[in-house]
């Protein structure tokens, strides 16, 4: 794996991860989905961002990975402001961030292995090293024992599990969950943020947006609450706060 | 490129290929049929322009002097015409020689020819026979030999050499359209295999995307895919003009043996990288304007 040297050692030396400042995005002329966004997140946080449906939790997730571009303001990530990242340097900060999804985004004809090694082999990791990683990430999630089933033969939570196994296993400087327990009851929803929180725990930066009210209490994390594209709280060891 | 990658990129176009059996299938018999085309044609161009070169070289000109011409006239057109660039052979034929020629021409006949042998009676004429360098600018060169001084009239075959020289063009260009034609099809085919990789992969290429694959490493697959379906496309027409081919030569020897064609070794090299390289083209030119034009990295 060659991460660009640049965001590299951003990772290490500096510890903003994030860094947004009078961030806007307008998707049409009626539709602003961001209005005003500052925000700064360390090295090392767990941060929640809270909303309900339409609040623009995803499109802030998006701009953080450069799958879409604001419409206006800055973002800094590793310290690098993206309006500056030329796109043939997308993948290498890509790599450094993990991706978790509400919908898994699992490859159905492969199994849990080749799900997880996936991000690895088409980032150019040699085999040797593919060999040995895939089994400790694997147990880290707890599928040592499923790793030749196939996604359609596991549960919901487990699914979520591959896909974890999946965003962490390049070792990524932070991890970023949109609506992870969207799909899964209460129990196993509390069993994916504990695993988040475990990671979180070994060093790796975690930002979950979700709309799941009961489980953000519990976790007594920072909250970031988004409502029509603005923030209108953030506190550490917060509470979901509903607008209306 | 890493020889890891290189073997990752050429196992998922692979895979891809088999796995889209038919498609494959269809595409790899267009780029056949295709190159199967233009190869016999090739190696039928090859062998009539053989035959055809030794009836090119058949056309000549033929100047007959004017008899009225005194010595210094006919020193100049001897000079003007050995000193001409874009004539190859220059040979005088005197009417004696003529007359030697018609004789042998006629054979039993020739008796007829008594009584003209004498130098006085004799009606044939001194004349020169030119052979272009190019075999396709007779006519041209025989119309300036015509003003030339000295020259009484020229011969040069007209109304037979121009068709000639204008079929063989025609034959060329129908060729080359309808190649084209076939061509642009295969591209057409190969780009639809690939589209439809494209498109059944779309999942698998929205996650190398999000794990940071680089846009390189998600199209090398693609090309690769384009390139084996190409190269599959060229051996296939290969194997079987080799075949037909060899048989041919064979029978030919065995049944039309006043004409021969060019010995298989001579023709297979060329064609060879020809369409291996033809093959390479249209595939990667197939894979490409997919790639481009569906592939959103
Ligand atoms: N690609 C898009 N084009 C146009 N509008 C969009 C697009 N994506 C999201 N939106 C709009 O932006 C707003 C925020 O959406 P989103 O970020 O998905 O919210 P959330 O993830 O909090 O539910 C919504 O009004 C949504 O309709
Ligand atoms: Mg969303």
């Amino acid at each position: 794996m060659t991460p660009g040297p640049s965001l590299l050692k951003a990772t290490k030396v500096g510890c903003r991860m994030i860094e947004i400042y009078h961030l806007y995005k307008q998707y049409s002329r009626d539709v602003v989905a961001l209005r005003d966004i500052n925000l700064v997140i360390d090295r090392g946080e767990f941060a929640f961002i809270v909303g309900s449906s339409g609040a623009g939790k995803s499109t802030l997730l998006k701009l953080f990975l450069q799958e879409i571009k604001p419409s206006r303001g800055s973002i800094k990530i590793f310290g690098r402001d993206l309006s500056r990242l030329k796109s043939r340097e997308v993948p290498y900060l890509r790599r450094n961030i993990g991706m978790v999804f509400q919908d898994f985004r699992l490859l159905e004809d492969r199994n849990v292995y080749e799900n997880v090694s996936f991000s690895m082999r088409v980032t150019g990791v040699p085999i040797r090293e593919i060999r040995k990683r895939v089994p400790l990430t694997l147990e880290l999630v707890g599928l040592k024992d499923k790793a030749f089933k196939k996604p359609d033969e596991l549960s919901g939570g487990e699914k979520q599990r591959i896909c974890l196994a999946r965003a962490i296993i390049n070792r990524p400087a932070m991890v970023i969950a949109d609506e992870p327990t969207g799909n899964l009851d209460p129990v196993t929803a509390m069993e994916i943020l504990n695993l988040l929180h475990e990671i979180n725990i070994r060093g790796t930066t975690v930002i979950v947006a979700t709309h799941a009210q009961e489980l953000v209490d519990r976790m007594k994390k920072r909250v970031i609450v988004l409502d029509q594209g603005r923030i209108i709280s953030d506190q550490e060891r917060g509470v979901y706060i509903n607008a209306r | 490129m890493h020889v890891r990658s290189l073997l990752y990129f050429f196992g998922e176009a692979l895979k891809s290929v088999i796995h889209h059996g038919w498609m494959s299938i269809a595409s790899i018999a267009v780029v056949s049929i295709t190159l199967l085309i233009l190869g016999s044609f090739i190696v039928i161009n090859y062998n009539v322009s053989l035959l055809t070169e030794d009836i090119k070289e058949q056309v000549q000109i033929v100047v007959y002097i004017d008899e009225e011409a005194n010595v210094r006239t006919l020193r100049e057109l001897q000079r003007a015409l050995t000193d001409h660039p874009e004539l190859e052979e220059v040979r005088f034929v005197s009417k004696e020689e003529a007359m030697e020629r018609l004789k042998r021409q006629m054979g039993d006949r020739a008796f007829l020819l008594e009584g003209y042998e004498e130098e006085d009676k004799n009606p044939l004429r001194d004349s020169y026979e030119l052979r272009t360098t190019v075999p396709e600018d007779i006519i041209r060169v025989a119309h300036t030999v015509q003003d030339y001084p000295g020259v009484g009239y020229v011969d040069y075959g007209s109304g037979v050499v121009e068709p000639l020289f204008q079929f063989t063009g025609v034959i060329r260009w129908i060729g080359l359209l309808f190649m084209a034609g076939l061509a642009i099809t295969a591209v057409f085919l190969i780009s639809h295999t690939i589209r439809l990789t494209v498109y059944i992969r779309r999942k698998e290429i929205m996650i190398m995307k999000y794990v940071g694959a680089t846009d390189w490493f998600i199209r090398w697959p693609f090309i690769f895919e384009g390139l084996i379906l190409g190269l599959m496309g060229a051996v296939v027409p290969l194997v079987i003009i080799f075949y037909s081919y060899q048989g041919a030569t064979q029978w030919m020897s065995g049944n039309i043996y006043f004409i021969s064609l060019l010995p298989v070794e001579e023709i297979m090299p060329q064609l060879l990288n020809l369409l291996l390289s033809l093959g390479v083209v249209l595939g990667v030119l197939g894979s490409a304007i997919s790639v481009r034009k569906f592939l959103k990295v």
